[in-house]
């Protein structure tokens, strides 16, 4: 089939491209939350599919029209954060971040046991963001849904970035981010703020979530763990803290993921995947986009 | 080096008043209990398979206690106890929870759910019986869903009751040949990384083409997989006649949900037997309609249908992995009562060794839907039916037996 | 009784998964990838014994040491990175190793029987044990030696001064640093002494459960082996274990009666733990109480008051 390969590695590009659409939406939470506020929160990918779940189950099948199922995803997601924040960060004193750490795998083993237990381990339909999205332009083909699923990214990219840098509560964060004592000198109410930013990347994290259940088309508890891992390689290649480097990170790994199944098969796809990991962490530690600073 | 092992003391005082929780056998006066273990996975994605086998063996317990019980050795009147315990789909648990059960009154385990669970399990077992240099142990087992082909040729001490694949998707790509003679290719899909399916579509390539279906292309992915486009891509290339997807529910409706979105609509779509269940329907019923599965059960017959009623009230779903332990409950009855069983705590050793003698001496058992020959190397050879994806439910497309 | 001592083996298997991420972080490395150096041992020595007869001593011995070495290796690139980014690049190691096992294809034959592993399908038949005539009581008395052995020299390591070295490391790098500690070589030995500590306990965890494949070594693996000293605490060998017995003893065994609740309780209970205790089940405090319940004739000052 050589008359096709280059036809098949643009397509391959292209699919996982659009598809690293949702890894992105994933990345901009962790981003934000490792790269901002510095706390390691392994349950968040758990939490935002906890949150499409939630949408799903509150509704209990009635007929509503989808866009209000992603709503009530992102609400669930920010509720979920806000349980995370309590249940994991708020009594834990700053100077313990192994504490912090082991709490959010509790908390995550705790989401996946409530999804399961909720749905006995079956795979729910979920709601596509488009229902006839496939696009067929010549040879090749795209799909709508998953151009939706970018411009919802960038869209989200530009809410945040004018929340972090045009807001109070951005200015607030970042503070508290860089010097935590210091900004409560200032008045800042650390624990508020910290509560704050915990919801709005729960709310995130639940129309990640609903993304994701729409661009598979099925949620199952397996897509919490895959997920977690994707999103800390993302989270590490655009840069801990710069969310436009959490969406091209997201898109990258798409990108980089489908081809090199395209050209080595499934078995070693992940592998390369590691390796693209490995090559940013030994040349470029700080990412696409980070700053460049050695400390964490 | 003294406050050492006072800690080490104290931690094995400690072990020591854990892990406790041990099932005590009240003594009934006019009926023995005959102790019966169920373990499988109450946890993850198989969790459904969990809960359906605990269902379908309480199910039958009950329906043979309310026929009387079982006929033991010493001529008392025996009736079923069940426990079931979670394993979790791990396969240390799963050796744990056998012990426990080993340490119990149990003549007998049924399970696990889970393949792999069953690969460490069998080999902690004694392999060849009277082996007095294997310390393995010395426990009988049957399983009712772990399908992976050739597990209970690990050791004498395990028995299978699940679906010969091999025989079933020999006969469904024969029916297929006199069902649909314009047929002529055929494509495959298969989960590259779960053992089942792996070898299952080794089955389904081989049978294909002992047919006369050319395979013009295969693809591959991984069990919990997100985005099949290349796949379907090259699917949609072939253009074959057949596509036969050898995975589990979750990756089988993502392909076939990029399948609709690529307009690829093969003339017949062949599934995997653990995919005949309620979750494919549920996940993509849209997207699986005319999807043929060959399964190892269907409510095709009045026992089978009264089989499903009393497993579905008990809490599971009926489908061939229940089914399967339900079949399993009445094929020890009739064991027991073949052995002389006597089911008391001074006899469980003789009991258990009686158990497995009598597995093994099986030629056939009772099936829900028909006879079920059993082989030297202790699997089963199930009847089937074909069943057919129609409108969000699996109908009976072709009955064999019939 | 069988099962008993069953549960106690694997603790005892557990308990050197825990050690080896207790000597990795206790030079404040969070590292993932101790479950690839315990898939490692665990393939080397099942490999050594079901395909070239070896014993079982020799076999775990090989694991450990290879396991070491490419600890060793890792460790370095390991330096270049920290906090977070430490805990991708383990994680992406560890899934690396997996993905190694999951491509593995390598089977002979021994009598009647093809053994080796077969990528997905995994390794089965490594029954050493079983075929040995090792009964329960002596596979018990095996793994506990070893377990004793290691948490001995890791103890005797914590009093001395490679102890104090280790600590002022994790603490602190830069003050360490200042102090003429290199800190990479000590990064590095502590890498290496894990991944010797999980390669043999890999190593008898595949003669434990007698067939191993590579899903059981992915992320969940890792999870639990820094799992078991963050919640012992880091003040002490002790710590791990008692997390250990936590952790296996009592969420997963222990709480068996309460039957579907078990498992909603296991993730619940380790968030309430933590919050409870954030320096862990055994931390400096607990040890030092327990250590004047044991040793009764030392009489504490107390250093404001003078007071007894």
């Amino acid at each position: 089939m050589d008359q096709y390969f280059l036809i098949d590695s643009i397509q391959s590009i292209a699919d996982g491209l659009l598809f690293g659409a949702t890894y992105a939406m994933i990345g901009l939470g962790f981003t934000l939350i490792f790269g901002v506020m510095h706390k390691i929160n392994l349950s968040y990918a758990a939490a935002s599919i906890g949150g499409a779940y939630a949408s799903l189950l509150i509704l209990q099948g009635a007929a509503v029209p989808t866009p209000l199922i992603f709503l009530l995803a992102a609400l669930s997601g920010g509720v979920i954060g806000l349980i995370v924040y309590f249940a994991c960060f708020h009594f834990i004193p700053l100077a313990n971040p192994l504490a912090t750490l082991m709490s959010t795998v509790g908390m995550l083993l705790l989401i996946d046991e409530v999804i399961v237990h909720a749905t006995d381990g079956m795979p729910l339909s979920y709601p596509p963001v488009l229902e006839d999205g496939s696009i067929f332009i010549g040879p090749f083909y795209f799909r709508g849904d998953l151009i939706v699923v970018f411009l919802l990214g960038c869209l989200c990219m530009l809410g945040l970035l004018w929340l972090l840098y045009r807001t109070r509560l951005g200015l607030a964060t970042r503070a508290v981010a860089q010097q935590a004592v210091a900004a409560q000198l200032c008045g800042i109410r650390v624990t508020n703020v910290n509560a704050q930013v915990f919801v709005i990347t729960g709310l995130l994290g639940g129309i990640a979530g609903a993304m994701i259940g729409a661009a598979v088309g099925v949620l199952s508890p397996l897509l919490a763990l895959p997920l977690t891992v994707k999103g800390l390689i993302v989270t590490v290649i655009g840069g801990l803290g710069s969310i436009p480097g959490a969406i091209v990170a997201g898109l990258v790994v798409g990108g980089f993921e489908n081809f090199f199944q395209f050209l080595r098969g499934v078995t070693e796809r992940d592998l390369y995947v590691m390796l693209l990991l490995f090559a940013f962490l030994v040349f470029r530690p700080s990412g696409l986009f980070g700053s460049v600073q050695m400390r964490d | 080096m003294r406050r050492f092992f006072t800690c080490m003391l104290s931690a094995a005082a400690l072990t020591a008043g854990l892990g406790l929780g041990f099932q005590c056998a009240p003594a009934k006066a006019e009926d023995r209990p005959v102790q019966v273990a169920g373990f499988g996975a109450m946890s993850g994605v198989v969790r459904v398979f969990g809960i359906g086998s605990e269902a379908a063996m309480k199910a039958a317990a009950e329906k043979i206690n309310a026929a009387g019980g079982i006929k033991l050795g010493d001529g008392t009147t025996g009736k079923f106890e069940i426990t079931y315990y979670d394993d979790r789909c791990n396969a240390e648990e799963g050796i744990n929870v056998v012990r426990r059960i080993a340490a119990t009154d149990a003549i007998i385990a049924v399970g696990p759910t889970c393949s792999n669970v069953a690969e460490s399990l069998f080999g902690i077992l004694q392999k060849k019986v009277g082996d007095s240099s294997d310390s393995g142990l010395q426990f009988p087992i049957i399983a009712d869903v772990a399908a992976k082909g050739g597990l209970a040729s690990i050791s004498e001490w395990a028995f299978r009751n699940v679906p010969n694949e091999a025989e079933m998707y020999k006969a469904l790509f024969e029916w297929v040949k006199k069902e649909y003679p314009d047929l002529k290719t055929f494509y495959g899909g298969f989960e590259k990384d779960f053992a089942h399916s792996n070898a299952t579509y080794g089955v389904m390539k081989r049978e294909a083409e002992a047919n006369g279906y050319q395979l013009v292309g295969e693809s591959e992915w991984l069990l919990n997989d997100t985005t099949f486009s290349n796949q379907v891509r090259d699917m949609r290339r072939a253009n074959a006649d057949i596509v036969a997807v050898s995975a589990h529910p979750f990756t089988t409706c993502g392909v076939l949900r990029e399948m609709s979105r690529q307009g690829v609509k093969p003339k017949l779509l062949i599934g995997l037997t653990s995919s005949s269940s309620i979750e494919t329907v549920k996940g993509c019923g849209q997207q699986a309609e005319g999807l043929i599965i060959p399964t190892g059960f269907a409510p095709v017959n009045p026992e089978a249908i009264e089989a499903a009623e009393a497993i579905v009230a008990k809490g599971g779903n009926a489908d061939l992995h229940s089914a399967a332990a339900y079949e399993i409950m009445f094929i020890l009855k009739d064991v027991i009562e073949q052995q002389g069983i006597i089911g008391k705590p001074e006899t469980l050793e003789e009991d258990r060794k009686k158990m497995r003698e009598g597995l093994a001496a099986l030629k056939e058992t009772k099936g829900l839907l028909g006879p079920v020959a059993r082989t030297p190397d202790r699997e089963a050879v199930k009847p089937f039916v074909f069943v057919q994806a129609k409108n969000n439910n699996w109908e009976v497309r072709h009955n064999p037996g019939s | 009784m069988d099962f008993y001592y069953g549960l106690i083996q694997i603790i005892g298997i557990h308990t050197l998964l825990g050690l080896s991420a207790y000597c990795v972080l206790l030079t404040g490395q969070v590292s993932l990838a101790q479950a690839g150096f315990f898939a490692i041992g665990a393939y080397a020595a099942g490999m050594l014994t079901a395909m070239a007869g070896w014993s079982i001593i020799p076999a775990l011995a090989v694991g450990g040491l290879l396991s070491g070495a490419i600890a060793c290796a890792v460790g370095f690139p390991a330096l270049r990175v920290k906090g977070l980014m430490l805990v991708v690049a383990t994680t992406a190691f560890g899934e690396a190793v997996r993905l190694f096992f999951f491509n593995l294809n390598y089977k002979i034959n021994r009598g009647e029987l093809l053994v080796g592993p077969s990528g997905a399908e995994g390794f089965r038949q490594i029954r050493y044990f079983q075929e040995n005539g090792w009964s329960i009581t002596d596979v018990l008395l095996f793994i506990w030696a070893i377990v004793v052995v290691v948490m001995a020299l890791l103890w005797w390591m914590d009093r001395s001064r490679a102890g104090a070295v280790l600590r002022a490391v994790g603490e602190d790098e830069l003050a360490a640093q200042s102090s003429g500690i290199n800190i990479t070589a000590v990064k590095v030995i502590a890498m290496t002494v894990g991944g010797v500590i999980a390669g043999v306990g890999g190593g008898l965890y595949a003669h434990y459960t007698t067939h191993i494949e590579h899903v059981q070594f992915g992320v969940v693996l890792a999870t639990f082996a820094i799992a078991y000293p963050i919640l012992g605490g880091l003040s002490s060998v002790f710590g791990t274990l008692a997390a250990v017995i936590f952790i296996q003893g009592f969420l997963i065994e222990g709480l068996r009666f309460l039957g579907d609740w078990r498992n909603l309780l296991f993730g619940a209970l380790i968030v309430l733990v933590m919050n409870v205790r954030p320096r862990g089940l055994f931390d400096a405090r607990t040890a030092r109480m327990l250590r004047r319940l044991f040793v009764r004739q030392e009489e504490k000052r107390d250093a404001r008051t003078g007071v007894a």
